[in-house]
Order: structure tokens, then sequence, then C-alpha cells
């Protein structure tokens, strides 16, 4: 019951946020005018949609991460994974192959891809993965992802621009077309996540614990971290890095609702669309009538909170 | 089952593990009959926790055969196995905060379908567990929050939620004062006699495995040294030999050891 009085004042919340987010920005679309109908319809409108999406799918996204390396401070940009589908779609630009069907999209989730096993591979210690090596492996991805970019963009003037895009995060360029795409993976992406949220928990008290539990854990973990990266992938291919979206929002509806996924999951689609809403519509009017990548707002918010989360845990984490 | 037959629910038929060319446990046979209560001894690093998980397909034996109810394990799904045996591990850690409720209801995953949500009867069977191990007052603590003692009555109790006819526990009761010793050593007595549950225990303390046990199988160096009667295994010479120390039975539930 309780349950249902959250769902019910988080629609409204992201209801208003998407009134807010129509009608708010850096011209006046008030007098409902042809111009107005306009700007709303093809303008915001697949904005609007496409941070209720990305948001959704970064959040259980980081959820799903969380669970899968059995650490709160997981999340697909902290580990890297974003950067290295960013990396993928630069070089699909440059390649040409933004005139491909899926060319940008599809070279995003192999790089992101790469850079999970990559991360993996550096971070397990037996059947394990080392917490602070985790995160250290994802930084140092982080900051080589960062060098071959601007190595890429130097080299690749014309394209410099495109890739700008790419590192800091938008939805200015979001088209219908490109919604649609974006709204099957993660819709598939958050399925998949929500059907095996029960072995997720049981994942959260370790490796041997679930397998004793009856849980196929190597399996569940390769399901989960191929569609949630292909979902980071695609998220990355449209619309650029947005970090820590995955990162605040299952910490904050975890003391809302607790560890339990099949709980975290539903929260964090609400969560997710209500930040990236709140994000979206900040980049557009803080500084009207120019724009702020929408990355840039959310690592501004992120980034203490990260801070924070990793002081409150060091304890924890390093016993 | 034929007439005569005893009832074996586990049994290990040459078992080894080597990691590169190491050996970790080597030719161990054994066979656990239903009901009884099975403990475990030897020094660190003699192969118990290994052959724990090794009779529970949770690492891939070098050679050698377990079958539990006279199927080989490898032969079960993860799913099945799980409904067979359950595991109290000696480890458990928490960096997520499930209420102990939670924590228990997970023993019943065997038995769930993909997104069939706990029902009726999983609630009953979580309920008598935490009744029986004496934790449905901590129901809604967190699992961070609570003492070693707590915890491990609430790993029991998830262990008795799977309903498997085979529990087995990697010291259970090591990191705990003997107060709380003996409360565990109890319940899974007292699990062992009601619910009928074979067990099938690590112990460190010789005292606790003469008391409660009834049989028993001594490790060392990864070879299976001793299995049968408790009362006839644990004596001054074969102690000597296990662990290299002076030690006086007393009497048949205490244990002296001198160096």
């Amino acid at each position: 019951m309780k349950d249902i009085l959250w769902y019910i004042i988080l629609s409204l919340i992201v209801a208003g946020l998407i009134v807010l987010g129509l009608f708010w920005g850096s011209v006046d679309v008030s007098s409902l005018d042809e111009n107005s109908i306009y700007i709303i319809k093809n303008i915001r409108l697949p904005r609007v949609l496409m941070s209720l999406l990305c948001g959704a799918g970064l959040a259980v996204c980081g959820s799903a991460y969380q669970a899968i390396f059995q650490n709160p401070l997981s999340d697909p940009y902290i580990l890297g994974v974003s950067s290295g589908a960013s990396l993928g779609a630069a070089i699909a630009i440059i390649l040409g192959l933004d005139i491909i069907f899926f060319g940008i999209g599809g070279f995003a989730f192999l790089f992101a891809l790469a850079t999970v096993w990559i991360i993996i591979k550096i971070a397990s210690v037996g059947n394990r993965l080392h917490t602070t090596t985790l995160l250290l492996a994802g930084i140092s991805i982080n900051f080589l992802m960062a060098a071959l970019i601007a190595i890429l963009m130097v080299l690749s003037s014309e394209n410099m621009e495109k890739i700008i895009f790419w590192t800091m995060g938008s939805m200015s360029a979001t088209k219908f077309s490109d919604i649609w795409i974006v709204f099957l993976f993660v819709l598939i992406g958050i399925i998949i996540i929500r059907i095996y949220a029960r072995e997720l928990n049981a994942i959260l008290t370790g490796n041997e614990s679930a397998k004793s539990l009856g849980v196929n854990v190597e399996k569940t973990k390769k399901i989960i971290l191929l569609f949630s990266t292909l979902m980071i992938g695609i998220i990355v291919a449209n619309c650029g890095v947005i970090g820590f979206v995955g990162l605040i929002v299952p910490h904050i509806v975890r003391i809302i609702v607790g560890s339990d996924n099949r709980k975290i999951i539903p929260f964090s689609i609400f969560g997710g669309m209500i930040f990236m809403l709140l994000a979206d519509i900040l980049a557009r009017v803080l500084i009207a009538p120019s724009e702020l990548p929408v990355g840039s707002i959310t690592a501004l918010i992120g980034s203490p909170f990260f801070i924070y989360l990793l002081y409150n845990a060091k304890k924890q984490l390093n016993p | 089952m034929k007439m005569g037959e005893i009832d074996l629910i586990l049994e290990a038929k040459n078992i080894s593990y080597f990691v590169r060319e190491k050996r970790i446990i080597e030719n161990i046979s054994f066979s656990l009959q239903r009901g009884g209560f099975y403990c475990v001894i030897g020094t660190n690093g003699s192969g118990k926790t290994t052959l724990l998980k090794s009779i529970t397909n949770h690492i891939e034996l070098s050679s050698g055969v377990v079958k539990i109810n006279g199927k080989p394990i490898k032969k079960y799904y993860q799913k099945q196995l799980a409904k067979e045996v359950s595991i109290v591990w000696q480890h458990n850690e928490f960096l997520f905060d499930f209420s102990a409720f939670q924590v228990v209801m997970m023993g019943r995953m065997p038995y769930q379908k993909l997104l069939q949500a706990d029902s009726q009867n999983d609630l009953e069977i979580v309920k008598q567990s935490m009744e029986k191990t004496n934790t449905w007052h901590l129901r809604n603590r967190s699992i961070k929050q609570l003492s070693g003692g707590e915890l491990q009555r609430i790993m029991i109790a998830r262990a008795l939620t799977q309903e498997s006819p085979l529990m087995l526990l990697d010291e259970p009761v090591s990191s705990l004062d003997i107060r709380h010793q003996f409360d565990i050593m109890e319940l899974l007595k007292k699990i062992n006699k009601e619910n009928k549950t074979t067990i099938f225990i690590i112990l460190h303390n010789l005292s606790l495995a003469l008391k409660y046990s009834d049989d028993i199988l001594t490790l060392k160096d990864g070879h299976l040294m001793h299995f049968g009667k408790t009362r006839d295994i644990i004596n001054k010479e074969n102690i000597q030999e296990l662990f290299n120390v002076e030690a006086e039975i007393i009497d048949k539930d205490n244990i002296i050891i001198n160096k």
C-alpha cells in the first residue's frame, strides 16, 4: 500500500517536470502560437522523452552494476564503461559510420563491453572482485579514454565538435527517430534486469552464498552485464557520457526502500527520470540563451556525492 | 530402497582437488547416512572448507565422484541442488542493507520461479524457521547490525527455509563466545532431531564435536585420517596425531589440552 502511494507521488513529480520541461526555456512559449507549438513539439518534446529514457536506463544500469560488482560505488561512468562507449562512438564518427544504421550505437556498445571485460580482468582476485582495485581500474580507464579521445579530436579536427558532444553529454541533438531505438533497448534492458532482480539480491550476499541458494551466478552476471552494457552503449551513442546518475539514484532509492532489487528497479526508473529531467532543464535555463552540457550538471551534483560516499564507505570497504 | 539397505544421502568416492601441482584434498571417500550428525575436524589448511565445497559443486573436482541421493551432483541443476543441500558459510559479508527477514526469505529461492512473488506458504516457512532459530523478533533488523551469534542464527534460519534434507556448516561457531557456541550447537541438534536434517559441520572445538556429533571425519594435509563414531575416534593418540598436542579426555564431553 505504502509503495502505491510512493508510485503515485513519483508519477506526479515526473508529470510536473515533463510540463516544466516542455514550457520552460530560453524561448517564451506561453502564447502557444504556431511558432511556440513547433518549438514544444519538435525541440523540447524529444529532449524531454530522451531525458526520461536516459534517466531511467542509467539509473537501472547503476543498480544492476552495483549488484553484479557487489559494490555500492559501482556505476557505468565511474567504472569507465561510459567513456569506453564514447571512444567507440568517436571512432565510428571518424570512420564515417554514422551513416550506417546502428553504426555509432554498435561501436559504442562493443567498446563498452570491451571496457567491462578489461576492468573485470584487472580487478579479479580468484573469483572475487577487489573493491578498491575495481574503482582504480575504472578511474584509469577513464584517463586512458579521455587521452585517446583528445588525440582523436586533434587528428580529426573537422569532427571535433561532434566528439566534444559525446564527452560531455547532451540531449540537444535528439530526434524522434533516435528515441524509438533508445526506447526499445532501455525497455528490453530494464525488463531483463527486473526478471533477475531476486537473483541479484542473492548475489549481493556473495557469490558462494548465491550459488548455494540455487542461483547460476556466472550466467546471471553475464546476462545482466550484457543487457545493461547494451543500454549504456545505446544511451551514450545518442546522448553522450552522462555520469553519476547510476550512482546517485539507486543510493537515494535504497535509503527509501531498502536493498531489495525488486523494489529498487521500479523506484530507480522514477528516480532516474526525475533526476535527468531536472538536470536537463537546469542545463537549458541556467545560462539561457546558451546551454550547458547536461553531463556537467550531473557531474557537478554527482562528484561531491561520490566523494561523500567514498568517505563514508572507506571503513566498511577496507576492514 | 531395498530392505536392509542403508539410506545414504551423500556419497563421495575418491575425490581429489588440485590447484596446479598442489593437492588440497586427495583421494577422499566417505558416505553420509540420512539423519546423521557429522562433524569434520582438522588443522587450518587441512582441506576442510575445500571438502565442503567439493561435495556441493562449488569447485570443479580434479577427480572422483560425489553423489547426492544416488545421483552425481554434476547432473543436478543449481536450483535442484539447492533443494537438497543448504550451506551456512563461514564468512558472511553484507555491504547492502537487507533486513533479517529478507535474508531468510532468500532461502525460498530454489522453489520460486522467475518473477514469482513470495507466496503465503513461503512466508509461513520463513516464520517457522525464524521461530525455531529464535530470530523472529529480529526480522525487521538490518542484517548489518546483528551480533555474531544473531547473524549465525539468521544464516541457519535461511538454510532451514531451503527445506533441504542435508545442511552443511563451515565453522559456524568459531567466532562466537562459549555460551553462543553451545546455543548454536543445541539449535543444530534440535534441527537434526526434529526436522531429520542431516548435519555436516566443520568444527574447531573438539569438546563440541565430542558432545554433539555422532560421527566424525578428521582431515590432515588433505587426507581423510579417520571416519567413524566420534567417541571412538577422539582419543589421546588421534588428537596427538592430528594436531600435535597432548590431550586428556576427562569424560564423554570434556577434553583438556595440555600443550
